[in-house]
């Protein structure tokens, strides 16, 4: 277990840049963006300061507390999205560190270094896989709630200079404390989901000899391109519009957070007004009735036989 | 004394190139060999695949174990030094460290850390900051610190300036080697490991050319300079090579008896580059 726990530390080492550097400056973009516009807004350029498309500097004046809380309310609802940037990014950092995993260390020939110290196959790249299921998001979801609570902060900070204090709705609203948890509660569902993605790009990168990139995607795509050609010509009655979403999809998009809500075409309303919580709530159940339907476990299934045949791959391939 | 390596009919080919050509081989405890051959003669490929980096036909056993299935169990007792620099360019000199310590159960840190000092290495610099031969001496450091019983060097000098090269062989000799631990190197730079060895193996086309002790060598091997009045009898035993120095015929022998030779001129253990030159002959024909 201890080399395991060096393992992870290597890829740490390794991959620092796109799993620590990447979501840290995107968060502190996201933040400075926000930051400015609220001085820009706040220093009475354009027409005011808007949240929400709510014009602040003419509700101030007329709010009711209740309006504030509503006005809360819906801001709370948007913040929960507010770090969806540094979770697409998580998803191209993995996308690439897992094309590159086992292809790398075979480009420079430091896979000759690896293979001369006593670590397994299946510990090597059972460390990438958790690393890029369970280090890396989690390291995504820390920076991206800390991202998430000073933006929240600037913006309460924003409304009380325009006049509106929804500092004490935001503060009180359990959503803003919920909200981070219930993010946190979806990484097993995504660590399960992404399993295909991971095991095809581990396979890809333990076998091709150059370009995995090209390999990864031409494949799945070429083939996708034949089936919809051969229907279109022939008229079997196959459904390729399913091979696409299942079978293409699962494989390439499956790294990217949530994307199993496109999948099932049930994004909740923005506007539901039954309030952040239930808004959020909404997501996280979805994600966890994936459970229940057999689209999760194949894909996990699918995606742990492609993991084992990248170990026996990296076993059998000859250094040249 | 129980063999360290023992290959029997070992092969591998590359499609229809024979690389290694169903060698037997018997490597014992506490020798030092050296594997020499030209180019493209298999030594690498035969390393690889005592080292489990490569699928083969035969048998081989490396410390008991088949390398193929238990590479990861046999690399405790294994170390190697591939034949270019190969550590990754991320890394630092202090995680390289701290990584090896982690992993390998028979790595010193001190010892490592002692290597180190004699170089410019310094701990937060990363591979890609280095020379060539920087990385050769952070790869050596790593791996002269393990305490294994099979250690591989293919080509461990290369790119390493000659100073440092003869302190490497020394430190080989003198502070890491033991009867407990066999070394198996190769080099083109023969007359540098020369001293060291106590076996040798020649190796060409895939096939043992030669695979002797030192003092057999010393035994079968003579080297003659024949003057001029003596260089028809001499030929007629048949030297295997024959060769001109300040017009005087040098002339080396396979086998025949000392004594024999000492009546045609004067007599000396010839070295090992002479001796592949001639064994090797017709290589690049």
């Amino acid at each position: 277990m201890n080399t395991f726990k060096w393992l992870l530390q290597r890829e740490y080492w390794e991959h620092k840049g796109a799993f620590f550097w990447a979501p840290l400056v995107v968060g502190a973009l996201m933040t400075a963006f926000i930051t400015i516009s609220m001085v820009i807004a706040l220093s009475g350029a354009g027409d005011g300061l808007r949240i929400n498309g709510v014009n602040i500097a003419k509700l101030a004046a007329a709010m009711t507390p209740e309006q504030a809380s509503a006005f809360a309310e819906k801001f709370i609802f948007s913040y929960a999205g507010i770090t969806m940037p540094i979770f697409i990014v998580l998803g191209i950092c993995i996308f690439f560190f897992c094309l590159g995993a086992l292809f790398d260390e075979r480009r420079d020939r430091s896979v000759l270094f690896w293979k001369s110290l006593p670590i397994s196959d299946n510990a090597t790249v059972l460390s990438k896989v958790v690393f890029a299921i369970g280090i890396a998001p989690v390291m995504a979801f820390v920076i991206a709630t800390v991202t998430s609570l000073i933006i929240v902060l600037v913006v309460c900070v924003a409304a009380a200079a325009a006049g509106v204090n929804i500092f004490g709705s935001v503060m009180t609203n359990p959503a803003t404390y919920v909200a981070p948890l219930q993010i946190a509660a979806i990484l097993p569902i995504y660590a399960m989901w992404a399993l295909p993605t991971i095991g095809w790009l581990l396979m890809v990168s333990a076998w091709a000899r150059t370009k995995p990139l090209l390999w990864a995607v031409a494949v799945p795509v070429m083939a996708g391109i034949m089936m919809s050609w051969a229907e279109r010509l022939l008229s079997l009655g196959v459904d390729v519009a399913w091979f696409w979403k299942n079978i293409i999809g699962r494989l390439l998009g499956s790294v990217f957070p949530g994307a199993w809500l496109s999948v099932d075409k049930r994004m909740p309303e923005s506007d539901s007004g039954s309030g952040a919580l239930t808004a959020f709530s909404e997501v996280l159940q979805q994600s966890w009735q994936l459970l229940a339907g057999a689209n999760l476990w194949l894909g996990a299934a699918a995606g742990a036989a492609m993991i084992y045949v990248a170990i026996r791959l990296r076993g059998w391939r000859d250094e040249g | 004394m129980s063999a360290v390596i023992s290959a029997r009919g070992l092969t591998k080919r590359y499609g229809k190139v024979v690389a290694v050509d169903h060698i037997d081989l018997d490597i014992p405890s506490g020798r030092i060999v050296g594997l020499i051959g030209p180019n493209g003669s298999g030594k690498t490929t035969a390393l690889k695949t005592i080292l489990g980096l490569a699928p083969f036909e035969g048998e081989l056993s490396v410390l008991g174990m088949d390398p193929r299935l238990h590479r990861d169990a046999l690399m405790e007792q294994v170390c190697f030094i591939a034949d270019v620099a190969i550590l990754p360019r991320w890394l630092r000199v202090q995680d390289a460290i701290d990584f090896v310590a982690g992993v390998h159960p028979k790595f010193n840190r001190v010892k490592a850390e002692q290597n180190l000092a004699s170089t410019k290495l310094k701990p937060t610099m990363r591979v890609k900051e280095m020379s060539k031969g920087m990385i050769v001496q952070l790869h050596l450091a790593l791996v002269m610190a393990i305490d294994a019983k099979l250690l591989v060097l293919d080509e461990p000098t290369l790119g390493l300036d000659i100073l440092y090269r003869k302190q490497f062989y020394q430190h080989l000799l003198e502070d890491y080697f033991d009867q407990n631990k066999t070394i198996i190197v190769t080099t083109h730079q023969v007359e540098e490991i020369e001293h060291i060895l106590t076996d040798l193996i020649f190796i060409r086309d895939g096939k043992l050319a030669l695979t002797a002790t030192m003092d057999e060598i010393g035994r079968r091997f003579c080297e003659v300079m024949v003057p001029a009045a003596n260089t028809d009898v001499a030929r007629q035993l048949n030297p295997i090579d024959e060769r001109q120095v300040f017009g005087k015929a040098v002339m080396l022998f396979d086998g025949v008896p000392r004594p024999v030779l000492e009546a045609l001129g004067e007599v000396r253990t010839p070295g090992i580059a002479d001796l592949f030159v001639a064994t090797m002959k017709g290589t690049y024909v």
